[in-house]
């Protein structure tokens, strides 16, 4: 087994975490409920009482999963991800992740620019003559298609301003 | 029953104008698109276009999103069978035999057994709603609030208790679809919930951000982790060799007739395609005299799955036009637009907007032979995109899903939550906890609990309402069995055997 091959996480640890992580999201509906009224009023159900019992469900049933994963040892050895594909996944997920914030300064467009001049030299290996056209191209054919044809306007950065595009 | 056949008559003379074909035929080639590319399914590619059509008529917008949703299950077929690599969830089994033919040198054949088998299926599924739907709505026109919230009930149980899987990983998912769509203000007392003081939450969350999240990015991301290869098999299309396909499809009927009535029962049952297209297939592969066959590029093992897949797909839209509950993940996005649009989807529909109903079932008819005509016409074109490489298509796809969510309401805070969306989708997916139930719930949600309150205040806060009638009382007690399905499945020892036979077809799947 070569040191790509190896799991960075079981499957039963992921199992696990997701289970906990539901019965957190659970917990907090519970708590946001209990902001309201969770009781039984005149007119039937308070506005807090739907979401305070879905919450108690959340946390039940994930802890039933929770539950079974431990009894049973479900994925216990299994590979969840191996370092290879972590690998890849880092490789794709990061600048997806960072395209919200670089969005949120420069606007969609110029994000979009970037992103792809990255993704396509970087990682695609493009060489620039190819890469460039293609991370231009896209957001110029964006921007007919959604401000000029659809009349949708998307999120605008300073270069925008500058150019006068508003 | 025949009563409706005037009517689907007008439906033609709407659907048939240049205008609506035109929109047929550019929904279905966008549809092949997103079913062909990895990573942008049915659900997410209908989501995506959905804003853009909030100024159009309905009758326009919901020609346009069915025949994408065609489009894209054509298109899922295609990568499925030249590239062993499903563009659909719902067209995995489509691989188990249609890669091996084409490898055999027979794409043509295999493509034009999926298409015509799966066109088919999906006229079955369109007759079914004309000779059904108006029925059913007018059924469903005496229902009010506690017979409404009985049928959402039963919605969400028929995941529980027929979805096979783990029973609790789907409560699980169905639950955080529901308190997802509680977010915001309360459309009864008008009290802000689960905002926690975050002003971005008054407006709840979009359904829409969820589903590009979930099927988008949590797609996308998991293509990326398997280190996507393309090996296609040559894709030149032989006209000659089509049509003597096509003569030989006849030798299936009952292949087609059992993978029809399969889709049909799981399409109107929230089952959905994907569930149909794997029972189809497993009972197919049990019954079959040339079972040996299965796996090695047996035409049965084709038309089987693609029926199913077909036939669930169009019938889905039965419970949503007739009951406003959706069959499946697409239906209740669409479901979602008709809420926008302005419409109230459900059997009052029939009666206010007959022009409506009608003009998108014989959109059904039309745009299926739209879409088997151009899928067979354009498979080089689409099989040379899938020739582009991934490195360029994947963060294509990225910037449009990020477009895609500020259309639906320009909001940088969705753009923070879609992410969100994409990890849980790529947990979820990954550790099996059904994604279907959540987009569901979120757009059912709403509607749901509304129903659920005026009940209460109908009956003075007595749970005793959904027994209050023999017709509530019907719908809730089959909705407790189906929850309480799995515990006796469990005490009883012995899983359903559609359950076994879409495990067995699992296995069957090659490992590549």
């Amino acid at each position: 087994m070569s040191a790509e091959d190896r799991t960075i996480v079981s499957r039963f640890t992921m199992e696990v975490a997701t289970a906990l992580g539901a019965a957190a999201i659970g917990a907090l509906v519970i708590y946001g409920a209990n902001e309201h009224s969770i009781g039984w009023g005149d007119a039937g159900p308070e506005p807090g009482y739907v979401p305070f019992w879905l919450g108690l469900i959340i946390v039940v049933a994930s802890l039933a999963v929770l539950v079974q994963t431990l009894v049973q040892r479900v994925g216990a050895g299994e590979t969840f991800i191996t370092r290879e594909q972590g690998k890849r996944v880092a490789a794709f997920a990061v600048p997806v992740a960072l395209f919200v914030p670089v969005s949120l300064f420069l606007g969609l467009y110029v994000a979009t620019a970037i992103y792809l001049l990255a993704t396509t030299t970087l990682q695609g290996r493009f060489p620039l003559v190819k890469a460039i056209p293609i991370a231009i191209g896209a957001p110029v054919v964006m921007f007919i298609l959604f401000e000029r044809w659809f009349q949708t306007p998307l999120l605008k950065g300073p270069l925008e301003a500058a150019l006068g595009l508003y | 029953m025949f009563d409706n056949v005037p009517l689907l008559l007008h439906g033609f003379e709407i659907a048939l104008s240049w205008h609506h074909v035109a929109l047929m035929i550019g929904g279905v080639l966008l549809g092949i698109l997103v079913g062909v590319l990895p990573g942008l399914g049915a659900p997410n590619g209908v989501t995506l276009l959905l804003p853009l059509t909030f100024s159009m008529d309905p009758v326009s917008a919901i020609i346009l999103l069915t025949s994408m949703y065609w489009g894209a299950l054509f298109g899922g077929s295609t990568t499925s069978i030249l590239f062993n690599i499903p563009g659909e969830p719902s067209s995995v089994a489509t691989t188990f035999d249609g890669h091996p033919m084409a490898k055999n040198g027979q794409a043509t054949e295999a493509l034009t057994y999926a298409f015509m088998s799966a066109g088919f299926g999906a006229m079955v599924g369109v007759i079914v709603i004309t000779l059904l739907s108006s029925a059913v709505a007018d059924f469903a026109l005496k229902f009010s609030s506690p017979e409404f919230f009985a049928v959402y009930l039963l919605a969400f149980a028929s995941f529980v208790g027929l979805g096979g899987g783990n029973p609790f990983k789907t409560i699980v998912s169905l639950t955080l679809g529901l308190a997802f769509a509680t977010v915001g203000q309360d459309t009864i007392s008008g009290s802000l919930r689960l905002t926690f003081g975050f002003d971005e939450l008054l407006r709840g969350i979009s359904f829409l951000v969820a589903v590009i999240g979930l099927f988008g990015l949590g797609e996308l991301v998991l293509t990326m982790e398997e280190g996507l290869r393309f090996n296609a098999v040559a894709s030149r299309i032989s006209p000659k060799k089509v049509f003597q396909t096509i003569a030989k499809m006849p030798r299936y009927w009952f292949a087609l007739l059992r993978g029809s009535l399969i889709g049909v029962w799981m399409g109107v049952t929230p089952g959905g395609p994907t569930a149909a297209s794997f029972m189809s297939y497993g009972v197919a592969r049990r019954f079959s005299r040339r079972s040996a066959n299965f796996g090695k590029g047996e035409p049965e093992g084709v038309v089987a799955p693609e029926t199913a897949d077909h036939a669930a797909g169009s019938s889905a839209m039965l419970p949503m036009l007739a009951l406003g509950i959706p069959g499946s993940a697409t239906a209740a996005v669409m479901l979602g637009g008709l809420m926008i649009w302005g419409l109230t989807p459900g059997p009052t529909l029939f009666v206010e907007r007959p022009d409506f109903v009608w003009g998108l079932i014989a959109s059904m008819y039309l745009g299926n032979v739209v879409a088997v005509v151009l899928v067979l016409a354009t498979v080089p074109l689409f099989a040379a995109i899938l020739r582009i490489p991934f490195a360029v298509v994947a963060p294509l796809i990225v910037s449009v899903c990020f477009i895609g969510v500020w259309t639906v309401a320009s909001a940088e805070f969705d753009l923070w939550l879609v992410l969100a969306f994409g990890v849980i989708g790529y947990l979820f997916k990954k550790l099996e906890y059904p994604i279907a139930p959540l987009v569901l719930a979120m757009v059912l949600g709403d509607k749901a609990e509304d129903a659920f309150r005026q009940s209460m205040l109908m009956s003075g806060g007595s749970l005793g309402v959904f027994f209050s009638n023999p017709l509530a009382g019907t719908l809730t007690a089959i909705a407790l069995i189906l929850l309480a399905w799995p515990i006796v499945a469990m005490i009883l020892g012995r899983r359903r055997a559609s359950a076994a036979a879409v495990a067995a077809a699992h296995v069957e799947r090659s490992p590549s």
